[in-house]
Protein backbone atom coordinates (compact mmCIF):
# COMPACT_ATOMS: atom_id res chain seq x y z
CA UNK A 1 0.00 0.00 0.00
CA UNK A 2 1.09 3.55 -0.43
CA UNK A 3 0.07 6.75 0.93
CA UNK A 4 -1.13 10.10 -1.35
CA UNK A 5 -1.10 13.15 0.43
CA UNK A 6 -3.64 15.81 -0.97
CA UNK A 7 -3.19 19.82 -0.07
CA UNK A 8 -5.64 22.49 0.25
CA UNK A 9 -6.15 23.25 -3.40
CA UNK A 10 -5.70 26.91 -4.71
CA UNK A 11 -9.21 28.20 -4.90
CA UNK A 12 -8.89 31.04 -7.02
CA UNK A 13 -9.10 34.67 -6.82
CA UNK A 14 -5.77 34.87 -4.82
CA UNK A 15 -6.98 33.42 -1.50
CA UNK A 16 -4.28 31.48 0.46
CA UNK A 17 -5.90 30.32 3.19
CA UNK A 18 -8.91 28.78 4.35
CA UNK A 19 -11.29 27.67 7.37
CA UNK A 20 -11.81 23.98 8.15
CA UNK A 21 -16.26 24.02 8.52
CA UNK A 22 -16.71 20.32 9.21
CA UNK A 23 -15.17 17.28 7.67
CA UNK A 24 -17.66 14.93 6.42
CA UNK A 25 -15.09 11.77 6.20
CA UNK A 26 -13.22 10.24 9.06
CA UNK A 27 -10.12 8.52 9.54
CA UNK A 28 -10.44 4.64 8.72
CA UNK A 29 -13.18 5.25 5.95
CA UNK A 30 -12.93 3.85 2.30
CA UNK A 31 -14.26 7.05 0.17
CA UNK A 32 -15.19 7.08 -3.71
CA UNK A 33 -13.93 9.27 -6.02
CA UNK A 34 -16.25 12.96 -5.92
CA UNK A 35 -17.79 11.97 -2.47
CA UNK A 36 -17.18 15.13 -0.46
CA UNK A 37 -14.74 15.15 2.21
CA UNK A 38 -14.56 18.52 3.95
CA UNK A 39 -16.37 22.23 3.83
CA UNK A 40 -14.33 24.75 4.33
CA UNK A 41 -14.36 28.79 4.29
CA UNK A 42 -12.44 31.27 2.93
CA UNK A 43 -13.53 35.56 3.05
CA UNK A 44 -14.91 34.48 -0.03
CA UNK A 45 -17.21 32.22 0.48
CA UNK A 46 -18.17 28.51 2.06
CA UNK A 47 -17.11 25.00 -0.57
CA UNK A 48 -17.36 21.59 -0.32
CA UNK A 49 -14.34 19.60 -1.85
CA UNK A 50 -15.14 16.81 -3.49
CA UNK A 51 -12.44 13.52 -3.03
CA UNK A 52 -10.08 13.20 -5.84
CA UNK A 53 -9.74 9.91 -6.20
CA UNK A 54 -11.21 6.58 -4.07
CA UNK A 55 -9.45 5.58 -1.11
CA UNK A 56 -9.05 4.64 2.20
CA UNK A 57 -8.38 7.69 4.19
CA UNK A 58 -5.63 7.56 6.69
CA UNK A 59 -5.52 11.32 8.05
CA UNK A 60 -7.30 14.30 7.95
CA UNK A 61 -5.85 17.93 9.07
CA UNK A 62 -7.18 20.71 10.51
CA UNK A 63 -10.55 20.50 12.78
CA UNK A 64 -13.59 22.92 12.34
CA UNK A 65 -12.18 26.32 13.21
CA UNK A 66 -8.71 25.81 11.90
CA UNK A 67 -7.26 27.28 9.15
CA UNK A 68 -5.29 25.57 6.78
CA UNK A 69 -2.92 27.57 3.96
CA UNK A 70 -3.21 26.46 0.36
CA UNK A 71 -0.37 24.26 -0.37
CA UNK A 72 -0.62 22.35 3.20
CA UNK A 73 -1.45 18.54 4.26
CA UNK A 74 -5.72 18.46 3.57
CA UNK A 75 -5.83 14.68 3.71
CA UNK A 76 -3.77 11.81 3.51
CA UNK A 77 -4.94 8.32 1.55
CA UNK A 78 -3.82 4.82 1.26
CA UNK A 79 -4.33 3.18 -2.00
CA UNK A 80 -3.20 0.11 -3.36
CA UNK A 81 0.59 0.52 -4.64
CA UNK A 82 0.07 -0.24 -8.31
CA UNK A 83 -2.72 2.75 -8.42
CA UNK A 84 -0.46 5.37 -6.42
CA UNK A 85 1.76 6.59 -9.30
CA UNK A 86 -0.94 7.47 -12.03
CA UNK A 87 -3.47 9.69 -9.67
CA UNK A 88 -2.58 12.98 -11.24
CA UNK A 89 -3.26 11.56 -14.65
CA UNK A 90 -6.87 10.02 -14.52
CA UNK A 91 -8.75 11.09 -17.00
CA UNK A 92 -10.60 14.06 -17.47
CA UNK A 93 -14.60 14.17 -17.11
CA UNK A 94 -16.39 14.87 -20.42
CA UNK A 95 -18.21 18.24 -18.89
CA UNK A 96 -15.85 20.95 -18.00
CA UNK A 97 -14.64 21.27 -14.48
CA UNK A 98 -14.98 24.08 -12.83
CA UNK A 99 -14.86 22.69 -9.05
CA UNK A 100 -12.33 23.31 -7.13
CA UNK A 101 -10.77 20.28 -7.55
CA UNK A 102 -7.25 18.64 -5.11
CA UNK A 103 -4.40 17.46 -6.83
CA UNK A 104 -1.62 14.89 -4.98
CA UNK A 105 1.75 15.46 -4.18
CA UNK A 106 3.00 12.02 -3.79
CA UNK A 107 5.26 11.11 -0.49
CA UNK A 108 8.78 10.26 -0.95
CA UNK A 109 8.45 6.27 0.93
CA UNK B 1 -22.23 10.68 -10.49
CA UNK B 2 -23.81 14.20 -11.21
CA UNK B 3 -25.36 13.11 -14.62
CA UNK B 4 -25.61 14.82 -17.37
CA UNK B 5 -24.93 18.28 -17.66
CA UNK B 6 -26.32 21.41 -19.96
CA UNK B 7 -26.46 24.96 -19.79
CA UNK B 8 -27.22 27.25 -22.04
CA UNK B 9 -27.89 30.97 -22.15
CA UNK B 10 -32.31 31.39 -21.48
CA UNK B 11 -33.69 33.56 -24.60
CA UNK B 12 -37.18 32.83 -24.21
CA UNK B 13 -38.58 36.39 -23.95
CA UNK B 14 -41.14 36.91 -21.58
CA UNK B 15 -41.55 40.77 -22.43
CA UNK B 16 -39.37 43.33 -23.05
CA UNK B 17 -35.89 43.44 -23.52
CA UNK B 18 -33.89 39.62 -23.03
CA UNK B 19 -31.83 39.43 -19.93
CA UNK B 20 -29.85 36.66 -21.16
CA UNK B 21 -30.48 35.16 -18.12
CA UNK B 22 -27.89 31.85 -18.26
CA UNK B 23 -29.95 28.42 -17.21
CA UNK B 24 -28.25 24.94 -16.14
CA UNK B 25 -30.32 21.76 -15.89
CA UNK B 26 -28.28 19.09 -14.23
CA UNK B 27 -29.88 15.46 -14.88
CA UNK B 28 -29.64 12.99 -12.43
CA UNK B 29 -27.91 9.24 -13.71
CA UNK B 30 -30.20 7.54 -11.69
CA UNK B 31 -33.86 9.73 -11.52
CA UNK B 32 -36.37 9.55 -8.71
CA UNK B 33 -39.01 10.33 -10.88
CA UNK B 34 -39.50 13.63 -8.88
CA UNK B 35 -40.38 16.37 -10.36
CA UNK B 36 -37.80 19.22 -11.04
CA UNK B 37 -35.95 20.98 -8.65
CA UNK B 38 -35.07 25.06 -8.94
CA UNK B 39 -32.23 26.75 -7.31
CA UNK B 40 -32.18 30.33 -6.60
CA UNK B 41 -28.92 31.87 -5.99
CA UNK B 42 -28.64 35.18 -3.42
CA UNK B 43 -27.07 38.66 -3.97
CA UNK B 44 -24.01 38.98 -5.36
CA UNK B 45 -23.89 34.92 -5.85
CA UNK B 46 -24.14 32.72 -8.52
CA UNK B 47 -25.56 29.20 -9.48
CA UNK B 48 -22.02 28.66 -9.31
CA UNK B 49 -20.71 29.59 -5.93
CA UNK B 50 -24.34 29.04 -4.16
CA UNK B 51 -24.76 26.22 -5.22
CA UNK B 52 -22.13 24.21 -7.72
CA UNK B 53 -19.48 24.88 -5.45
CA UNK B 54 -21.28 24.14 -2.40
CA UNK B 55 -22.29 20.88 -3.19
CA UNK B 56 -25.66 21.29 -3.49
CA UNK B 57 -25.96 20.20 -7.39
CA UNK B 58 -24.06 17.02 -6.64
CA UNK B 59 -26.10 15.98 -3.49
CA UNK B 60 -29.48 16.54 -5.25
CA UNK B 61 -28.71 14.72 -8.50
CA UNK B 62 -27.01 11.89 -6.52
CA UNK B 63 -30.45 11.79 -4.87
CA UNK B 64 -32.45 11.29 -7.86
CA UNK B 65 -33.23 14.92 -8.64
CA UNK B 66 -33.18 16.97 -11.35
CA UNK B 67 -31.90 20.24 -10.44
CA UNK B 68 -32.56 23.63 -12.85
CA UNK B 69 -30.04 26.49 -11.90
CA UNK B 70 -30.15 30.33 -12.92
CA UNK B 71 -28.23 32.74 -12.74
CA UNK B 72 -30.05 36.26 -11.66
CA UNK B 73 -29.48 38.96 -13.90
CA UNK B 74 -26.14 41.20 -13.45
CA UNK B 75 -24.93 38.15 -11.82
CA UNK B 76 -22.67 34.57 -12.76
CA UNK B 77 -23.32 33.99 -16.57
CA UNK B 78 -26.18 36.16 -16.64
CA UNK B 79 -26.10 39.58 -19.10
CA UNK B 80 -26.42 42.95 -17.29
CA UNK B 81 -28.97 44.56 -19.41
CA UNK B 82 -29.13 48.19 -19.22
CA UNK B 83 -32.55 49.00 -18.47
CA UNK B 84 -33.97 48.71 -15.05
CA UNK B 85 -37.25 47.02 -15.40
CA UNK B 86 -34.83 43.63 -16.44
CA UNK B 87 -34.13 43.68 -12.14
CA UNK B 88 -37.69 43.98 -11.04
CA UNK B 89 -38.84 41.13 -9.44
CA UNK B 90 -41.76 40.55 -10.53
CA UNK B 91 -40.10 40.88 -14.22
CA UNK B 92 -37.48 38.11 -12.77
CA UNK B 93 -40.37 35.64 -11.06
CA UNK B 94 -41.92 35.80 -14.81
CA UNK B 95 -38.69 35.16 -16.29
CA UNK B 96 -38.58 32.24 -13.56
CA UNK B 97 -41.81 30.85 -14.76
CA UNK B 98 -41.09 30.49 -18.64
CA UNK B 99 -37.80 29.13 -17.58
CA UNK B 100 -39.13 26.53 -15.14
CA UNK B 101 -41.79 26.02 -18.24
CA UNK B 102 -38.66 25.42 -20.70
CA UNK B 103 -36.92 23.08 -18.69
CA UNK B 104 -39.92 20.53 -18.99
CA UNK B 105 -41.96 21.90 -15.04
CA UNK B 106 -45.46 21.10 -15.56
CA UNK B 107 -48.73 22.21 -13.07
CA UNK B 108 -49.20 19.81 -10.15
CA UNK B 109 -51.69 17.01 -10.69
CA UNK B 110 -52.86 14.72 -7.94
CA UNK B 111 -50.95 11.54 -7.88
CA UNK B 112 -48.36 12.75 -10.20
CA UNK B 113 -44.90 12.79 -8.28
CA UNK B 114 -43.37 14.15 -11.49
CA UNK B 115 -45.34 17.24 -11.73
CA UNK B 116 -44.56 20.48 -10.72
CA UNK B 117 -41.51 22.08 -9.40
CA UNK B 118 -39.79 22.24 -5.94
CA UNK B 119 -37.54 25.47 -5.16
CA UNK B 120 -34.85 25.81 -2.90
CA UNK B 121 -33.66 29.81 -2.68
CA UNK B 122 -30.82 31.53 -0.06
CA UNK B 123 -31.31 34.68 0.76
CA UNK B 124 -32.43 36.98 -1.80
CA UNK B 125 -33.41 33.88 -3.51
CA UNK B 126 -35.31 33.31 -0.72
CA UNK B 127 -37.40 36.09 -1.11
CA UNK B 128 -37.75 35.32 -5.01
CA UNK B 129 -38.87 32.12 -3.92
CA UNK B 130 -41.55 32.86 -1.26
CA UNK B 131 -43.75 35.38 -4.04
CA UNK B 132 -42.51 32.86 -6.54
CA UNK B 133 -44.59 30.07 -4.57
CA UNK B 134 -47.04 32.67 -3.49
CA UNK B 135 -47.94 33.37 -7.20
CA UNK B 136 -47.85 30.32 -8.55
CA UNK B 137 -49.31 27.69 -5.91
CA UNK B 138 -50.98 25.52 -9.09
CA UNK B 139 -47.12 24.94 -10.17
CA UNK B 140 -44.99 24.91 -6.93
CA UNK B 141 -44.87 21.66 -4.54
CA UNK B 142 -42.93 22.53 -2.02
CA UNK B 143 -40.58 25.35 -0.62
CA UNK B 144 -36.77 25.52 0.46
CA UNK B 145 -36.24 28.47 1.91
CA UNK B 146 -32.50 29.61 3.67
CA UNK B 147 -31.22 32.31 5.08
CA UNK B 148 -34.95 34.00 5.04
CA UNK B 149 -35.76 37.34 5.96
CA UNK B 150 -39.22 39.33 6.82
CA UNK B 151 -37.10 43.06 6.50
CA UNK B 152 -35.34 43.69 3.09
CA UNK B 153 -31.81 44.70 3.63
CA UNK B 154 -31.70 45.48 -0.17
CA UNK B 155 -34.78 48.04 0.03
CA UNK B 156 -32.73 49.80 2.96
CA UNK B 157 -29.50 49.87 0.94
CA UNK B 158 -28.11 53.74 0.99
CA UNK B 159 -27.86 53.78 -3.04
CA UNK B 160 -26.45 58.00 -2.83
CA UNK B 161 -24.03 56.71 -0.20
CA UNK B 162 -22.90 53.82 -2.43
CA UNK B 163 -22.31 55.61 -5.63
CA UNK B 164 -20.42 58.07 -4.22
CA UNK B 165 -18.36 55.78 -2.03
CA UNK B 166 -17.69 54.59 -6.16
CA UNK B 167 -16.87 57.44 -7.52
CA UNK B 168 -14.65 59.34 -5.01
CA UNK B 169 -14.02 56.84 -1.71
CA UNK B 170 -16.39 58.53 0.44
CA UNK B 171 -17.05 56.51 3.30
CA UNK B 172 -20.52 55.12 3.50
CA UNK B 173 -21.91 55.29 7.02
CA UNK B 174 -25.02 52.71 6.97
CA UNK B 175 -23.13 49.72 8.38
CA UNK B 176 -25.59 47.07 6.11
CA UNK B 177 -25.23 49.19 2.66
CA UNK B 178 -21.27 49.31 3.56
CA UNK B 179 -21.81 45.23 3.96
CA UNK B 180 -23.21 44.62 1.11
CA UNK B 181 -21.22 46.71 -1.42
CA UNK B 182 -18.00 44.71 0.24
CA UNK B 183 -19.47 41.37 -0.64
CA UNK B 184 -20.56 42.53 -3.89
CA UNK B 185 -17.33 43.89 -4.92
CA UNK B 186 -15.07 40.65 -3.86
CA UNK B 187 -15.63 38.86 -6.16
CA UNK B 188 -13.82 40.58 -9.65
CA UNK B 189 -16.42 38.64 -11.79
CA UNK B 190 -19.80 41.19 -10.28
CA UNK B 191 -20.86 43.99 -12.55
CA UNK B 192 -21.27 46.43 -9.61
CA UNK B 193 -23.43 48.51 -11.86
CA UNK B 194 -25.90 45.43 -12.54
CA UNK B 195 -25.90 45.00 -9.07
CA UNK B 196 -27.01 48.39 -7.57
CA UNK B 197 -30.03 48.51 -10.82
CA UNK B 198 -31.19 45.22 -8.88
CA UNK B 199 -30.83 47.19 -5.32
CA UNK B 200 -32.76 50.40 -7.32
CA UNK B 201 -36.08 47.98 -8.82
CA UNK B 202 -36.02 46.16 -5.50
CA UNK B 203 -36.30 49.35 -3.79
CA UNK B 204 -39.31 49.81 -6.33
CA UNK B 205 -40.38 46.63 -5.04
CA UNK B 206 -39.69 46.13 -1.42
CA UNK B 207 -39.94 42.30 0.04
CA UNK B 208 -43.66 42.02 1.35
CA UNK B 209 -44.08 39.01 3.16
CA UNK B 210 -47.64 39.07 4.37
CA UNK B 211 -49.12 40.48 0.88
CA UNK B 212 -48.34 37.11 -0.54
CA UNK B 213 -47.72 34.25 1.18
CA UNK B 214 -47.21 31.00 -0.22
CA UNK B 215 -49.52 28.27 0.74
CA UNK B 216 -47.85 24.94 0.07
CA UNK B 217 -45.64 23.23 2.80
CA UNK B 218 -42.12 24.91 3.42
CA UNK B 219 -38.93 24.38 4.95
CA UNK B 220 -37.12 27.59 6.75
CA UNK B 221 -33.70 27.18 7.31
CA UNK B 222 -30.66 29.12 8.88
CA UNK B 223 -27.58 29.71 10.53
CA UNK B 224 -27.50 29.68 14.65
CA UNK B 225 -25.47 32.96 14.09
CA UNK B 226 -27.31 34.31 11.17
CA UNK B 227 -29.38 37.34 12.54
CA UNK B 228 -31.65 36.28 9.90
CA UNK B 229 -32.84 33.39 11.80
CA UNK B 230 -34.62 35.39 14.11
CA UNK B 231 -37.16 36.31 11.76
CA UNK B 232 -38.15 32.34 10.44
CA UNK B 233 -40.53 32.00 13.54
CA UNK B 234 -42.13 35.06 12.19
CA UNK B 235 -42.41 34.12 8.67
CA UNK B 236 -43.72 30.58 9.87
CA UNK B 237 -46.72 31.97 11.28
CA UNK B 238 -47.22 34.03 8.26
CA UNK B 239 -47.02 30.53 6.34
CA UNK B 240 -49.30 28.68 9.06
CA UNK B 241 -52.05 31.35 8.63
CA UNK B 242 -52.17 30.90 4.97
CA UNK B 243 -52.52 27.38 5.55
CA UNK B 244 -48.85 26.15 4.96
CA UNK B 245 -47.19 23.53 6.87
CA UNK B 246 -44.35 25.29 7.89
CA UNK B 247 -41.09 23.35 9.62
CA UNK B 248 -37.87 25.46 10.75
CA UNK B 249 -34.55 23.83 10.98
CA UNK B 250 -31.37 25.69 12.61
CA UNK B 251 -28.06 24.94 11.39
CA UNK B 252 -25.75 25.24 14.84
CA UNK B 253 -22.02 27.34 14.98
CA UNK B 254 -23.39 28.51 11.12
CA UNK B 255 -23.84 32.21 10.06
CA UNK B 256 -25.36 33.37 6.97
CA UNK B 257 -22.34 32.46 4.88
CA UNK B 258 -21.22 29.35 5.75
CA UNK B 259 -24.74 27.86 6.29
CA UNK B 260 -24.81 27.49 2.61
CA UNK B 261 -22.47 23.97 2.56
CA UNK B 262 -24.06 22.40 5.40
CA UNK B 263 -25.05 18.95 5.33
CA UNK B 264 -27.67 19.15 7.66
CA UNK B 265 -28.93 21.92 5.71
CA UNK B 266 -28.67 19.67 2.12
CA UNK B 267 -30.08 16.63 4.03
CA UNK B 268 -32.76 18.89 5.58
CA UNK B 269 -33.55 20.40 2.34
CA UNK B 270 -33.50 16.46 0.43
CA UNK B 271 -35.38 15.16 2.99
CA UNK B 272 -38.32 17.54 3.03
CA UNK B 273 -38.98 17.53 -1.11
CA UNK B 274 -38.40 13.70 -1.35
CA UNK B 275 -42.43 13.29 -0.93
Amino acid sequence: MAEISFPLPDLGEGLIEATVLEWLVSPGEQVERNQPLVEVETTKSAVELPSPQAGKVVRIHGGPGDKINVGEPLIVFEVPDNTAGIVGTVPKEEAPKRRVRLSAVLDED
Amino acid sequence: MSGRHTGEQHSHTVEGTDPRLYVGVHDPADDAGLRPVLLLHGFSSSAKLNWEDTGWIMALTQAGRRVITVDLPGHGRSGSPEDRDSYSPSRIRADLLQIAFDAGARPLRDGDPASGLDVIGYSLGARLAWEFGATQHELVHRLVLGGPNVADPLADFDLVAAQRYLADGTPIADASTAGLLKMAQLLPSNNIFALLSLVEAIKDEPFDAAEAVPPMPMLLVAGEQDERAASMPELAKLGARAGSMVEQLILPGRNHTNAVTSRAFKQGAISFLAV
